[in-house]
């Protein structure tokens, strides 16, 4: 579903992403795991499309297209989600209304027809049980006022109604409370199956104790470092990420 | 710079009609007013008020006088109350108000003994010249003057529309809520041709009582609109002021409001969008004269194409106003690289246990909330236009949810679709 080789990028013409091999298939859950600073975080928007990242070498594919072509919309329509570390405030658009609209893009995307209000509705009460979200916050400002744990939780209310074929959960792990990070964990796991994939970018290995990868990768300075199996998450946990050899040649960490 | 002899034609016929009727102090009034206007002439950029907006245009053009003209009823106009003006001149009334609290300015003016003649122009004062030569022009006008406890539910909706080129029509109203009292006022001004428009607007809050005042421009694009608004507050008071300015060539709004009674609190929301080569002045006066007193101000200005928007905001806390209570914000938006925003947001405090903060903001759209909306799947051009129109809602929240809102918002909707869509091209 997703090939990335050689990918390098630059911010600002420093690089931060040295050479990744990455391949995910569809019913995977991979997790790449790194310090701060090893450019986790640039990997998953660089999957997304946003803008101010400079793709000096490498490409990526996602179900057979060049997705580094595609606009980030085009991507989302594509079935590309990017679950935020930060998730964007927006004062005066309601949640529901983001909702609304970008289910409708995706849906036209798959040729499938726009939801009215009423079946719409109907199809999001069903999305929010499934996250454990109160009603009352479909008709908030888009994560304006949110709590840390809100805001993650609606990351994965919009994933949950978007059913992207390609999850990237950016750190979602992160600022969250126990309640809070097994609420999310439960809405990822539902959303599981074979036909779609998920990377999660996660500092600590906390988060895969709910959520169980088959891959684990160790990014580092832009590289990939170390690659296993869930064990390896385990390993990390209890070493750190001291004992790797963050210099090692990008041939031997290929997934 | 005063008008020169061969110039004042026009004003010497418009003052010759306007003068025919009225209360001779009234008459003596027009006639002071209209020297003082010769005298003194247009404000110049020269003053610091007018340093961003020329009248120069305006100077030059051939006004004259014109005849009784149409209304433009627009769309879905919410039910309430309704009076209709045609250049000027009242055309149509549909209220089940009596005519002495809802009718034509000059017939009370007539009556002296109501009390709201009294307080005709003592707000207005007789330092502007536009507001002087309003008071020696203006004709017909509109009184709205509610008794103790009188409430009005519907909305008092005054459709202001002027329709011929070169045509000068100066507007004049008095609304006076006596204590207790409550009423809904929307001024709508629109039109078509190149004409110039100069209401002066007085509005007396009683004790306890409550006005929502919104004017709402959508004045036709080559018009000139300068509009003075003023308004005394007595205790307790309440006044919620919204002015959407979403059309016309020029368009300078002066508003000031005197919170004069303890315990007064007042809300002035704008919105002001300003395309093509449009240019919108918002001048704004919040007096903090009695103690706990409060203020909540909200502008929100978008600028497109080569259009130009001014906010300047004036607080002013004077000595006897303790616990004064005083937020302002200006948010400005630029949709493209030769729109131009100039916010000037000032506080004078002259008394020590006050709460005042004021902050401004011009900039372009947060790229990062564009990205976020874009990686939902939604369009580049429909994550800008629906965080575009976001940002212009917030100066709505002064009016209450329901049909006014609805209404006001779809106006303002509408405006936005237009200029974002202008500024494409």
């Amino acid at each position: 579903m997703l090939e990335i080789s050689n990918l390098h990028v630059a911010v600002n013409g420093t690089p931060i992403l040295k050479g990744i091999d990455l391949t995910v298939r569809a019913g995977e859950v991979h997790a790449v795991m790194g310090p701060n600073g090893s450019g986790k975080s640039t990997l998953a928007h660089v999957i997304a499309g946003r803008e101010g990242y400079e793709v000096t070498a490498g490409e990526i594919r996602y179900l057979d297209r060049n997705l580094l072509e595609l606009a980030p919309e085009e991507r989302a329509r594509a079935g590309i989600f990017l679950a935020f570390q930060y998730p964007v405030e927006i004062p005066g658009v309601a949640n529901i209304q983001l909702l609304k609209s970008a289910l409708n893009q995706v849906r036209r995307a798959r040729g499938e027809a726009e939801l009215d209000a009423m079946d719409f509705l109907d199809y999001v009460q069903t999305r929010l049980a499934l996250v454990g979200m109160k009603e009352e916050l479909l008709y908030r400002s888009i994560n304006e006022g949110f709590s840390g744990g809100e805001k993650k939780r609606n990351e994965i209310l919009q994933m949950a109604v978007l059913e992207p074929r390609l999850a990237i959960l950016d750190e979602t792990d992160s600022g969250l409370d126990i309640d809070a990070l097994k609420a999310v964990a439960d809405g990822v796991n539902a959303l599981r199956s074979h036909e779609r994939a998920m990377v999660l970018v996660t500092h600590y290995q906390r988060l895969l104790n709910y959520i169980r990868p088959d891959r684990v990768h160790v990014l580092a300075a832009g590289r990939m470092v170390k690659s296993g199996g869930p064990e390896l998450a385990s390993e990390l946990e209890e070493r750190g990420y001291g004992w790797l050899d963050t210099t090692a040649e990008v041939g031997e960490a290929r997934a | 710079m005063r008008i020169a002899q061969e110039d004042r034609a026009a004003y010497v016929a418009a003052g010759r009609s306007a003068m025919e009727a009225g209360p001779s102090w009234l008459k003596l009034d027009r006639h002071e007013a209209l020297e003082n206007f010769f005298r003194a002439g247009f404000p110049a950029r020269e003053a610091e008020a007018w340093k961003y907006t020329s009248l120069a245009a305006l100077e030059r053009q051939q006004l004259h006088s014109p005849a009784p003209g149409v209304e433009f009823l627009p769309d879905g106009l919410p039910a309430g109350h309704l009076l209709g003006y045609g250049n000027g001149y009242a055309l149509s009334r549909s209220s089940a108000l009596p005519e002495s609290m809802l009718g034509r300015l000059d017939a009370a003016l007539a009556r002296t003994t109501l009390p709201a003649a009294a307080r005709f122009g003592t707000l207005a004062g007789r330092e502007s010249m536009l507001v002087a030569l309003n008071t020696a022009l203006w004709r017909e006008g509109l009184v709205l003057h509610l008794p103790a406890q009188w409430r009005v539910d519907e909305p008092i909706f005054v459709v202001r529309t002027i329709d011929e080129d070169g045509a000068m029509v100066h507007e004049r109203s008095l609304i006076v809520l006596e204590p207790g009292a409550e009423a809904t006022v929307v001024e709508l001004c629109n039109g078509r041709g190149d004409y110039w428009r100069n209401p002066v607007t007085e509005i007396f809050v009683g004790a306890q009582a409550r006005l929502l005042y919104v004017r709402l421009v959508e004045d036709g694009v080559a018009a000139t609109h300068t509009g003075a608004l003023f308004a005394r507050q007595a205790q307790d008071s309440r006044l919620d002021v919204l002015s959407l300015a979403l059309g016309g060539q020029l368009t300078r709004q002066d508003i000031a409001l005197d919170l004069a009674g303890a315990g007064a609190s007042a809300t002035l929301h704008g919105c002001f969008l300003a395309g093509g080569r449009a240019h919108v002045d918002h001048h704004t006066r919040i007096e903090h004269t009695a103690a706990h007193t409060q203020s909540r101000e909200i502008f929100r200005g978008i600028a497109a194409g080569r259009g130009c928007g001014v906010f300047d905001g004036l607080i002013v806390v004077r000595p006897g106003a303790q616990k004064a209570d005083a937020q302002q914000s200006s948010r400005n938006l630029l949709l493209s690289p030769h729109a131009e925003i100039d916010a000037k947001p000032q506080l004078e405090i002259y008394a020590d246990d006050v709460k005042c903060g004021h902050g401004a903001t011009v900039g372009r759209l947060d790229e990062s909330q564009v990205f976020y909306l874009r990686s939902r799947g939604i369009g580049d051009a429909q994550a800008r236009a629906l965080l575009t129109h976001a940002f212009a809602l917030e100066a709505c929240a002064a009016v209450a949810p329901g049909t006014l809102r609805d209404w006001l918002t779809q106006r303002l909707d509408g405006a936005l679709d237009r200029l974002v869509e202008g500024g494409r091209k």
